[in-house]
């Protein structure tokens, strides 16, 4: 595999860490859990992609646990989501927050609202000609205010093409400079025409670690048939041969089960570069 | 106050309504009021009374009469202009304990749900808020007040067996507006306020009016409501295009308010306003009980949906089973056509 | 100066059981939550510290564990908080509930300021915020908007009613409820949370607040509960349309027009 990005790391994986909720009734419990799978990510070389209130579910802030734990977060490991469900003083703070400890990948994405979780405004984000901020303007904000980090965009092959294609033209217009797209479990001919349409840019498969597949369903908002025998780690295995140049996104990679798999699927990989 | 034992209970006598005053004009949720308190006073054998707190207004009174008062107690002073909790509180409490009302009803509006509370705290008695049925048990002569309660999930029956008055407020446009019996008339008993009614009140530095009208749902006719499937601000515009041309308002979901698509001044449902419109077009909206019992009451519910199976596609009096981004724009031409003829 | 917040626990709607026995909502084994109308109040008050300094205590009550809905109050920045438990005072209604809460406010050695959040999702009534009013014999303001300015022995705020507002002048003590466009509630940081759930809270009996026996819980309780029941349904669709778009849209028009719905005026405004 060739590096894709100086500072995007192929060579590995992404693995999506949900923080504590706001909510937890064992909340030192949920924070050593955190910890240790954080570290453990860390020390794979692996990414840590830490999820920013995930559907709508008021957690802590990934910067937040990372203080807060003393965990050692490497510059290159971590990408931090955000969303724009934020005051404009949160936004900044959890920028700057980021800044200071020397994370450089935040990713951009429109997200999920609460009654708890106020929205940005345009004037929040100096975007002008829109009635609400969307991943497009607040790349925009980061890439302006804070032009260190990198920032990735979501990718949604479900929704309608055109659409889409022309949503993601606005977004790496606004700065933003690699791709993570929704889960997918099969080879898929829209993530084809993105990769042929933007054969430099950097894309992660995100590739669906449960085998609950009408979660999945949830999440793209599309209906996705159940398969009894959907194998996580299979798929992920043709994944990475469908798609040899990008980088792939984990989401629910079960710590106990899978990830000793995980880290051999790595190293294999690494060893054959070499 | 506690009843002590029969004699004191029947010492309790007539329904009395608080009617609600604004810059001299009385609020039609009063004439409501007192078309309730004449049936329940029917069934008691007793008098209407309406008690008119305010500034300005008791040179016309006869629309009162004329709706069902058979007294007014009316206390009209410039100091009542704007609604002052204390100051009224400490008048109603003088009334109640004088002429001893058996029941008081009062408009949930938000004079009446900050007075009225503070008025039941002071008395001991019981009060039910928003209630939408009233009746006296056959059998006792209490009150039955009836109320959604939980959200609307479900609705409860309350009694105040032991306490007196019996207290009940009741939202606008709930109960039906009685026609009026024009030459009715009545006694007007004039009441003042005292000094000691005016011992720690607030100050009123200023009454501001709405500059704009801005959202006004309580008061549309039509309402066009979207939910999540509208899926952004543009699916938003096409509804404000589509009620304009109805000549009614934009109403939301939550999920469209939590999702920051419109507005919070739009959302309908528990956490929103209520709305009791002749027509209410709801598209994409799922229809979960807290957004119902923000509009179950219209009079009309037409539903837009691709999916058929959603509650508010089961309840609706008319559904249209689609894709809305094509429907809604197909509608505004076919009634523009209707226009044309 | 001392604000105290008044917040309640409340069930999360959906799951909403009613005990056939005493037509009261059964909190046991239903998640709960902070009433959402108080997260504007707790917000509220810690804006008044941080701008005039003093406390602010979180004051609910309800059983063992409201405790949760108290510790959201002390992660967001409550100085401390007090739940008042006990078996005396089961079963209150709004008028039992506005008079344990007064009598705790005093215990507490009295407030400058309460403030309540709008109503509670749960019984939508909105009495006991102007029912504790009423116990202390204080100035109150409901449904405020904003609060406009705030003096060594007065507060002034807006209050929204149906046609505008009132600008009022509240002299200490003084009790408001406040409404969602007052502020945008913040949320907790992860060290402020930890700080809560390591927290004492103190949790008070009728005995400690000097409550008398006769005017807490059921006995107190003016109004009964005597029968709950499903609300009336609605009949359900009596057209159903289901067609093409253009074909649709002509039969829903149509219907509508038939129906009186549309009239013919805003057809003609339409033009």
């Amino acid at each position: 595999m060739t590096p894709i990005n100086d500072r995007i790391r192929p060579a590995g994986f992404h693995v999506e860490l949900i923080p504590p909720k706001q909510d937890s009734q064992k909340l030192e419990d949920d924070l050593g859990l955190f910890a240790s799978k954080f570290e453990r990510v860390m020390e794979s070389g692996f990414t840590a992609s830490i999820t920013d209130n995930a559907m709508g579910l008021l957690a802590f802030q990934g910067h937040e646990c990372i203080e807060e734990l003393g965990l050692r977060a490497r510059p290159d490991q971590v990408l931090i989501h955000l969303n724009t469900f934020h005051t404009k003083e949160d936004l900044d703070g959890i920028l700057s927050a980021c800044e200071k400890l020397g994370i450089r990948s935040i990713l951009a994405i429109s997200g999920d609202g609460s009654p708890r979780l106020p929205k940005l405004r345009p004037s929040d984000v100096e975007a002008k000609d829109t009635a609400s901020v969307t991943s497009v303007e607040l790349t925009r904000y980061i890439r302006q205010h804070y032009p260190a980090f990198t920032v990735g965009v979501a990718f949604n092959p479900y929704e309608p093409e055109a659409h889409e294609f022309e949503k993601l033209k606005r977004k790496l217009d606004a700065g933003a400079s690699f791709v993570i797209t929704q889960p997918i479990i099969d080879r898929n001919a829209v993530t084809d025409r993105l990769l042929s349409e933007y054969p430099g840019l950097p894309v992660f498969i995100e590739a669906w670690m449960s085998k609950k597949l009408f979660l999945l369903s949830d999440v793209v908002g599309y209906p996705i048939p159940e398969d009894a025998a959907f194998d996580p780690v299979a798929t992920l295995g043709q994944l990475r041969e469908y798609y040899p140049s990008c980088g792939m996104y984990l989401s629910l990679l079960g710590f106990k089960t899978q990830y000793t798999v995980i880290e051999e699927m790595a190293a294999g990989a690494a060893r054959r570069a070499t | 106050m506690k009843i002590i034992d029969e004699f004191d209970r029947r010492s309790y006598r007539n329904v009395w309504t608080v009617s609600e005053c604004a810059g001299g004009d009385i609020h039609p949720v009063s004439y409501e009021l007192l078309g309730k308190a004449r049936e329940l006073a029917a069934a008691g054998g007793c008098e209407v009374w309406t008690v008119v707190l305010g500034s300005g207004f008791s040179e016309h009174p006869d629309a009162l009469y004329a709706y069902g008062a058979d007294v007014i107690v009316a206390v009209d002073d410039a100091r009542m202009r704007a609604f002052n909790d204390e100051l009224e509180c400490h008048v109603l409490e003088r009334l109640v304990e004088k002429y001893r009302p058996e029941i008081v009803l009062c408009a949930a509006t938000s004079r009446g749900r900050a007075l009225i509370p503070r008025l039941a705290s002071r008395i001991h008695t019981g009060l039910t808020a928003d209630c939408t049925g009233l009746a006296i048990d056959p059998d006792s002569g209490n009150l039955l007040q009836t109320r959604p309660a939980f959200g609307g999930n479900i609705m409860a029956t309350i009694k105040c067996t032991d306490h007196r008055p019996q207290m009940a407020t009741v939202r606008p446009k709930v109960m039906p507006m009685p026609s009026p019996e024009p030459g009715r008339t009545g006694r007007l008993i004039r009441e003042s306020i005292l000094a000691s009614d005016t011992l720690n009140i607030k100050e009123i530095l200023r009454s501001v009016g709405r500059q704009e009208s801005t959202v006004n749902l309580s008061d549309a006719r039509i309402i066009v409501a979207g939910g999540r499937a509208m899926k952004g601000p543009d699916g938003f515009r096409l509804l404000e295009a589509f009620a304009k041309q109805l000549g009614g308002a934009v109403g939301a979901s939550r999920a469209a308010v939590d999702n920051g698509w419109i507005a919070y001044p739009h959302q309908i449902g528990q956490t929103g306003a209520t709305v009791q419109a002749d027509v209410y077009i709801a598209c994409g909206i799922s229809g979960q009980i807290q957004h119902l019992v923000g509009m179950q009451s219209c009079k009309t519910i037409v539903a837009i949906d691709i999916d058929d199976t959603t509650p508010m596609m089961k309840l609706a009096d008319i559904s249209v089973k689609g894709d809305l981004f094509e429907l809604i724009p197909e509608i505004m031409k076919e009634i523009k056509k209707g226009a044309a003829l | 100066m001392r604000i105290v917040v008044c917040v309640k626990q409340v069930p999360a709607t959906t799951d909403a059981k009613i005990d056939p026995e005493t037509k009261r909502i059964v909190r046991e084994g239903t998640k709960a939550v902070l009433n959402p109308f108080d997260l504007y109040a707790v917000e509220e008050a810690l804006r008044i510290r941080e701008r005039c300094g003093g406390e602010v205590v979180a004051l609910s009550m309800g059983p063992e564990n409201a405790k949760n809905v108290l510790v959201e109050a002390l992660s967001m920045g409550a100085d401390r908080a007090v739940l008042l438990s006990g078996r005396g005072f089961a079963g209150s209604d709004t008028w039992a509930t506005s008079y344990a809460l007064a009598k705790a406010i005093e215990r507490l050695g009295g407030a400058d300021l309460i403030i309540c959040g709008k109503q509670a999702v749960d019984g939508d009534t909105a009495q006991v915020g102007p029912g504790i009013a009423a116990k202390l014999d204080i100035m109150q303001a409901a449904n405020v908007s904003s609060v406009d300015d705030i003096c060594p022995d007065s507060i002034t705020v807006s209050r929204m009613n149906e046609t505008g507002y009132d600008v009022l002048k509240l002299r200490f003590p003084a009790l408001i409820t406040v409404l969602k466009d007052i502020n945008v509630p913040r949320i907790p940081t992860l060290r402020n949370a930890r700080k809560a759930r390591a927290a004492e809270i103190a949790i008070w009996s009728p005995e400690d607040i000097g409550a008398e026996p006769d005017k807490i819980g059921l006995n107190a309780s003016p109004t009964r509960v005597v029968k709950t029941e499903p609300p009336a349904v609605r009949a359900g669709a009596s057209v159903r349309i289901c067609a093409a778009p253009s074909e649709a849209a002509k039969a829903l028009t149509e219907e509508l027009f038939r129906r009186g719905l549309i009239r013919a005026d805003v057809r003609e405004e339409s033009v």
